[in-house]
């Protein structure tokens, strides 16, 4: 496979290249060091060939957009001739790969748990359809699950504005999740939010079934089955899943557009009313924060000042690196606070390792240090670690985070 | 220096500063014994966990005497001169001053 950037290559005087995260059909995406403003980024390159209208059409898509629940745009440019888009670096799991996981280990998403992804992915596509776009290609692979439990929509390349009649004629996006009408060409004018609805369903179904109802096949076989085999219902494979949410889905991935609700907004809404009917909390996995500090009275401060900010929340304290790598190994927390002067391992060598084995990335990692250096911050920065100094102020900067990760509560 | 709203949880810090402030005087007198045995490597990492502790505990000044006194060492080579120890012991005078205070006065 060609790579289009090479890593340690500067893109436009400012993005040092790292390494390839991805690659597509229509180009690579790269993480990526942002010189100028000290961050991490990723650099979306079309490829040759490909046209370059398509990154801009994303670009400004996203920029119309501001949501916590939508990759962040920063810029676009040229660079050897190739187009590039620079987006937010958005650390996680995709959804794809946690339903793969869930599947590998037999287990199933808890009603509430779904349903708190699926209201999610519908806030942010009901801003989506807001300003006037189609996604056109929502899916698990395009699902962000970042620290803190925020769900980010990624992946924008598909976008069209609403009223693009003659280029929502061609069909795009993932067979399994595509829309009939997008398979048979037939969007009726004013109905293109309705395949994104559709693709909920799809999504929503695979999340309370456990299997991707639409697997395999040419199009024209998936065409058929999604127009004339009806798929056994929700609550036949999941009977402890509220009747009214079953039904929602099965209207979510109707054939005929007009019978779906029409909009994610109308989604999100029955959705909402859904997940408070759920038992709250009865089934949400608690917050849960991991301290690593071989200073024992640190480690009862800060469990007692993340206490304060986060009642209920899992805490766990650990005094040195391997074990505090063990425990994630076990279990990822939300949160993870992680002293830098450790006796054995490090603390920037526990978010080297954590960060380096993908076992962090689900995991909001701070450092609290009396005495990093700023190499260390910079360091700490590329790594998507966030550094915070012990003393007076640590204990408001620790709420605040908290309070931000967890904004229902 | 809390932001705890739950009285309960308010209680437990209460109670785990004056835990704190109850052992300030054994820290600085800890310290003072390494100092004088000259195992200043251990000396700098126990000036460092007072200086991240103190300070999260909302002793302040103990926090940045502790600070000084962590700096200092952390300049110290393997056998300090004399200008070096002076100033590791007038700082470490200081520190243990400043224990003492907080130890009256938090607990």
């Amino acid at each position: 496979m060609t790579q289009w950037f090479e890593p340690g290559e500067i893109v436009a005087d400012v993005y040092e290249v790292r390494a390839l995260l991805g690659a597509g059909a229509m180009g690579e995406v790269y993480d990526a060091h942002d010189r100028a403003l000290n961050r991490r980024v990723a650099l979306k390159v079309a490829r040759p060939g490909i046209a370059p209208d398509y990154l801009v059409r994303e670009g400004r898509a996203l920029a119309a957009i501001r949501h916590p629940g939508v990759v962040t745009v920063h810029t676009i440019g040229k660079h050897r001739g190739l187009a590039f888009l620079v987006l937010e670096r958005v650390y996680g799991l995709s959804l794809e790969r946690m339903i793969d996981e869930r599947r590998g280990r037999g287990e199933r998403f808890a009603v509430g748990e779904a349903l708190d992804l699926l209201v999610a992915i519908a806030d942010a596509l009901s801003v989506v359809h807001g300003a006037g776009l189609v996604h056109r290609d929502v899916k698990p692979g395009n699902v962000m699950l970042a620290p803190g439990g925020r769900v980010v929509l990624m992946d924008f390349g598909l976008v069209l504005p609403h009223a693009d009649r003659a280029g929502h004629r061609t069909a795009a996006g993932s067979l399994q999740y595509m829309g009939p009408e997008a398979l048979s060409g037939d969007i009726v004018e004013g109905a293109a939010a309705l395949l994104d609805v559709y693709a909920v369903g799809v999504l929503a179904y695979e999340l309370l079934c456990g299997i991707a109802p639409f697997d395999g096949g040419d199009s024209r076989e998936v065409y058929r089955s999604k127009v004339r085999k009806p798929l056994p219902p929700v609550s036949r494979l999941r009977p402890d899943v509220p009747a009214a949410l079953g039904d929602l889905v099965a209207q979510l991935m109707a054939p005929d557009p007009q019978e779906r609700p029409q909009g994610a907004e109308a989604v999100l809404w029955q959705l909402r009313a859904l997940r408070s009917r759920v038992g709250a909390g009865t089934e949400a996995r608690p917050f849960s924060v991991l301290i690593v500090d071989d200073d024992g009275d640190m480690r009862r401060a800060l469990a007692l000042y993340v206490r304060a900010a986060a009642p209920g929340a899992e805490i766990e304290t650990i005094g040195d690196g391997r074990t505090a790598i063990r425990a994630v190994r076990r279990r990822v927390p939300d949160l993870l606070l992680v002293d830098l002067d450790l006796p054995d391992i490090n603390g920037i060598e526990v978010c080297m390792l954590l960060r380096g084995m993908r076992l962090g990335d689900a995991c909001l990692i701070v450092s609290i240090s009396s005495r990093a250096t700023r190499a260390d911050v910079e360091l700490l920065q590329q790594l998507g670690v966030r550094s915070l100094e012990k003393g007076p102020a640590l204990v408001t900067q620790l709420a605040e985070i908290i309070e931000r990760m967890r904004p229902n509560h | 220096m809390t932001r705890a709203s739950d009285p309960a949880v308010e209680a437990l810090i209460a109670a785990a500063r004056a835990d704190f402030a109850g052992t300030l005087v054994s820290k600085a007198v800890a310290l003072e014994a390494l100092v004088s045995c000259g195992a200043w490597e251990d000396a700098r990492r126990a000036a460092h966990k007072l200086r991240g502790s103190a300070g999260v505990y909302g002793f302040a000044e103990l926090g940045a005497a502790a600070a000084e006194l962590d700096d200092v060492l952390s300049r110290v080579e393997e056998t300090p001169d004399a200008a070096q120890q002076a100033l590791v012991r007038e700082k470490l005078r200081e520190l243990c001053a400043l224990a003492e205070h907080a130890s009256r006065a938090g607990r």
